[in-house]
C-alpha cells in the first residue's frame, strides 16, 4: 500500500513537472535570399519573451518553396506557420491548409499599427483573413545613371522611349565587335512575368483575366519579342535568365536597365555606388502596371499549437521586430512605426517605390495564378523569345488558363 | 540408431532450403514497400483525375489521362527529346568509357592516380555537376565561350542553354561527361579478366592489334558492356535532375524529356493524375526497349 501511494505521488509529480515543461514547438518555414539572415536573432528574442515556446525556423530554397509547401501539406508534414505570397493563397485555401485568423486579429492590438489597407489587400478569396502581412515591395526600373549621362539619355517614361533608350544603351564599348552592354536585363525564366506584365498589362482593358488576346494585349507581348529578336537589347541568355542572372548582369555592367524591387537596392549600391538609380516602370499602351510584391505569414490549419504559431507570426509583424525581419530580406516594413524611421535603403529607391505604389497591382486571386507563375508564363515566354510560337498564341494560352 | 543419424541431416537440408528465403525476405519486403507499392499507386492514380490541391476530388476517369497525353503536343516533343537523349548519351558515354578503359589498361607511370581521378565526374552529385556546367556554358562569363572565342571558332558568344537549338545538346554533353567513368571502370574490370595468354597466342599467330581487339578484347568485355549499357540505359532514361537544374526543361520545351515532364506536371502543377499517366506510359515504353535490348544482346553475347 505504502509502495502504491509512493508510486502514485511520484507519478503525479512527474506529470506535473512534465506539464510545466510542456513546451510548444512552432515549426516555421521561410525563404531568404540573404545567406547571413538574422532569423536566429529573431527566434532568440521571441523565445526569451515566450519561454514556453520553441521556434524551429527553416530556410527553404525559393525555387522549390511552394512545391515543398504543397507537398508537405498533402503529406501531413506541413509546418505550423509559413511565409506565404498572395498568388498561393487561393490554392492553399482550396486545400484547407490555412487557419483563419479573424478572431485573433480582432483581439491583437498590433493590427492598427500596420500600414493602411494591407489587411484588406491580403484578404482570402472566401472573405476570411488568413494572411498577416510581414513585408512588401513594389517593382520599379533600375538604371545606370553613368551610362545614361554618358549617352545624354533621360529616364524613359513610355514604352516608345524605353525602346529607343534600350537600343542606344546596347553597344560594343571596347571595340572588339562584340556587344558587351545590353539595354535591358529581361528575366525570361520563372519569376519574369512581372517584366512582361509591365510592358503588356498597362494597356487599357488588358489584364490577365480579360483582353489579353485583344490587339492591345498581343501588342504588349509582341513588344517584348521585338526587343529581343529585332532590337537585340536583351542579353542572348535572356530566355533562361532568372533572378541571379539579371541582378548579376546589372551589377557587372552587362545590362544598363532592369526591373526589380528595393530588395536588391543595397546590393546594387554596394557594387555600383552612385551609378545606379531607380524610377517607375514606363507607361505602355496608355497606362502603367507594376507588381505589388507582397509577403505575409500564415498559420497552417494543421498547426499543433495554433495559438503559439499566431504569437510567433504577430511577433514578426510587430514594431521593431518587423524592422529586423526586413533588414534581412531588404524589403519594406509593414508596421507604420518601423517605416517612419526607415533608413536601411537610400532614399532614391524608397522614393521610386512610393512613386510606383499608385499603379501597383497584384496577380489575380485565382488558383490558376500558381500555374501561370510556375509553368505557363515561363514556358510560353521562352517559346516566344526563341521564335517557337507567335505572341498571340502565348496570350491565348494564358487567357485559356484563367478562363478554366 | 537410424533416427539419430537422420534427424540432423534432415534438419540441415531443411535449413538449407529455408535459409535463402529467410535471408531474402527483408530485402523483398523493403523493395515491395518502397518500389512496388508506389508503382501500383502511380498506376492507380493515372486512372483518376487527381489534382493535389483538391485532395477530396479523386474521380475515376479510366484511360482519359492517357488519351489526353497522346493528344498532348508536349508529350510528343518530350518523347522525341527522350529518344535523342538516350540514343546519343549512352553511345557517347560507352565510346568514351571504352577508350578511357583501354588507355587505363596500358602500363604507364602514375596509372593508379589516373584511375582514381577518372572517377571524379561519376562521384560528384548531379546538382553540383549541373551548376558547374551552367557556369561553363554561361554566355557572359562562361569558359566555353571564352575558349571558343579566343580560338576564333566563333565570332559571338553563344547562349548554349538559352538557345533551343543547342540546349539539349549541351546537356547531353554534360551527362556524357558525368557518366563515362562508370563505363570506364566497368570495362576496365572486364579487360583485366581477359587472360594475357590469349594475346600472346594471337601475336605468335601474327594477329594485328586491331584483330586482337576485335577477336579477343571485345568478346571478352561484351558481357560487362551489355550489363553496363542496360543499367545506364535505365538510369539515363530516368534521370532528369541535371536537366532540371540546368534549364528546367527550357527554353520553352527545348529540353523537356518525358520523366521531366511527368515531374513538372505532378510536382509543380500538382496534377498527379496526369503526371502519373505520363510516368506509366514512359515506363511501358522503357520496358519495351529493355526487353528488346536484352533479347538482341543476349543472342549476340551467347
Amino acid at each position: 500500500m505504502k509502495f502504491k501511494t509512493l508510486t502514485g505521488i511520484a507519478s503525479t509529480l512527474a506529470l506535473c513537472a512534465g506539464m510545466a515543461n510542456a513546451d510548444s514547438t512552432v515549426r516555421f518555414w521561410y525563404h531568404f535570399d540573404n545567406a547571413d539572415n538574422p532569423m536566429d536573432a529573431l527566434v532568440a528574442a521571441f523565445e526569451e519573451a515566450n519561454p514556453d515556446i520553441t521556434v524551429e525556423a527553416e530556410n527553404i530554397p525559393w525555387n522549390s518553396y511552394y512545391d515543398q509547401l504543397y507537398t508537405a501539406v498533402i503529406g501531413g508534414n506541413a509546418p505550423d506557420a509559413a511565409m506565404v505570397k498572395m498568388f498561393a493563397q487561393p490554392r492553399l485555401v482550396e486545400m484547407g491548409a490555412l487557419a483563419p485568423i479573424d478572431d485573433w486579429l480582432a483581439e491583437w492590438d498590433g493590427a492598427d499599427g500596420l500600414q493602411d489597407n494591407l489587411i484588406k489587400l491580403t484578404r482570402g478569396p472566401d472573405g476570411q483573413q488568413y494572411y498577416l502581412p510581414v513585408q512588401y515591395v513594389v517593382l520599379y526600373l533600375y538604371y545606370r545613371t553613368d551610362m545614361f549621362e554618358e549617352l545624354g539619355l533621360s529616364v524613359p517614361t513610355t514604352c516608345e522611349e524605353f525602346r529607343e533608350t534600350a537600343k542606344a544603351l546596347t553597344r560594343d564599348t571596347d571595340g572588339d565587335g562584340q556587344t558587351d552592354v545590353y539595354g535591358f536585363g529581361f528575366r525570361g525564366a520563372k519569376g519574369g512575368h512581372d517584366h512582361w506584365a509591365s510592358f503588356t498589362l498597362g494597356a487599357e482593358g488588358v489584364s490577365l483575366t480579360e483582353g489579353l488576346t485583344s490587339e492591345a494585349g498581343v501588342a504588349g507581348t509582341q513588344f517584348v519579342a521585338d526587343l529581343f529578336q529585332e532590337d537585340g537589347v536583351f542579353p542572348p541568355s535572356a530566355p533562361n535568365d532568372g533572378f541571379q542572372e539579371i541582378i548579376g548582369a546589372f551589377k557587372a555592367g552587362k545590362t544598363a536597365m532592369t526591373i526589380h524591387h528595393i530588395g536588391s537596392a543595397n546590393g546594387m549600391v554596394e557594387a555600383l555606388g552612385d551609378k545606379v538609380s531607380a524610377a517607375p516602370v514606363p507607361e505602355c499602351g496608355g497606362g502603367r502596371w507594376t507588381a505589388f510584391g507582397d509577403e505575409s505569414t500564415a498559420v497552417l490549419s494543421s498547426a499543433e499549437d495554433p495559438e503559439a504559431a499566431w504569437k510567433w507570426i504577430t511577433f514578426l509583424s510587430s514594431e521593431g521586430n518587423n524592422t529586423m525581419f526586413n533588414e534581412a530580406t531588404g524589403q519594406l516594413p509593414v508596421v507604420k512605426a518601423d517605416s517612419e524611421g526607415w533608413t536601411l535603403h537610400p532614399q532614391r529607391f524608397v522614393q521610386a517605390t512610393v512613386d510606383s505604389l499608385p499603379f501597383a497591382e497584384m496577380l489575380p486571386n485565382s488558383s490558376a495564378t500558381a500555374d501561370f507563375v510556375n509553368t505557363v508564363w515561363p514556358t510560353n515566354m521562352q517559346r516566344v523569345l526563341t521564335g517557337d510560337i507567335e505572341p498571340a498564341e502565348m496570350n491565348a494560352k494564358i487567357e485559356e488558363l484563367f478562363a478554366e | 540408431m537410424t533416427d539419430v543419424s537422420e534427424t540432423p541431416k534432415h534438419r540441415a537440408s531443411l535449413g538449407r532450403q529455408v535459409l535463402p528465403y529467410a535471408m531474402l525476405t527483408p530485402a523483398v519486403l523493403v523493395t515491395l514497400a518502397i518500389v512496388f507499392l508506389p508503382m501500383l499507386q502511380t498506376a492507380w492514380m493515372s486512372l483518376h483525375d487527381y489534382v493535389l490541391f483538391r485532395p477530396d476530388d479523386f474521380t475515376w476517369v479510366g484511360l482519359d489521362n492517357f488519351k489526353a497525353a497522346l493528344g498532348d503536343e508536349v508529350f510528343w516533343i518530350s518523347l522525341k527529346h527522350t529518344i535523342i537523349w538516350m540514343c546519343t548519351t549512352i553511345p557517347a558515354q560507352l565510346l568514351l568509357g571504352l577508350v578511357t578503359a583501354l588507355l587505363l589498361n596500358q602500363e604507364f607511370p602514375w596509372r593508379p592516380v589516373a584511375r582514381a581521378l577518372i572517377i571524379i565526374p561519376w562521384a560528384l552529385p548531379s546538382v553540383v555537376i549541373a551548376l558547374m556546367w551552367v557556369w561553363i556554358y554561361d554566355s557572359n562569363y562562361g569558359i566555353a565561350n571564352e575558349f571558343l572565342l579566343r580560338m576564333g571558332l566563333i565570332q559571338q558568344a553563344i547562349p548554349w542553354l538559352a538557345d533551343p537549338d543547342t540546349a539539349l545538346a549541351s546537356i547531353i554533353l554534360t551527362l556524357t561527361w558525368q557518366g563515362f567513368p562508370f563505363f570506364a571502370v566497368m570495362i576496365l574490370a572486364g579487360l583485366q579478366s581477359i587472360p594475357q595468354s590469349y594475346y600472346e597466342a594471337a601475336s605468335i599467330d601474327g594477329a594485328s592489334a586491331w584483330r586482337q581487339f576485335w577477336h579477343i578484347t571485345l568478346p571478352g568485355i561484351s558481357g560487362v558492356m551489355m550489363t553496363a549499357v542496360l543499367l545506364r540505359m535505365i538510369w539515363v532514361a530516368n534521370s532528369f535532375d541535371v536537366i532540371f537544374v540546368m534549364t528546367g526543361g527550357g527554353p520553352g520545351y527545348a529540353s523537356h524529356t518525358l520523366p521531366l515532364y511527368a515531374f513538372i506536371k505532378a510536382r509543380t502543377n500538382l496534377d498527379f493524375g496526369y503526371g502519373s499517366a505520363i510516368a506509366v506510359l514512359f515506363t511501358l515504353l522503357l520496358m519495351v526497349v529493355v526487353v528488346f535490348y536484352l533479347k538482341r544482346t543476349g543472342k549476340a553475347v551467347s
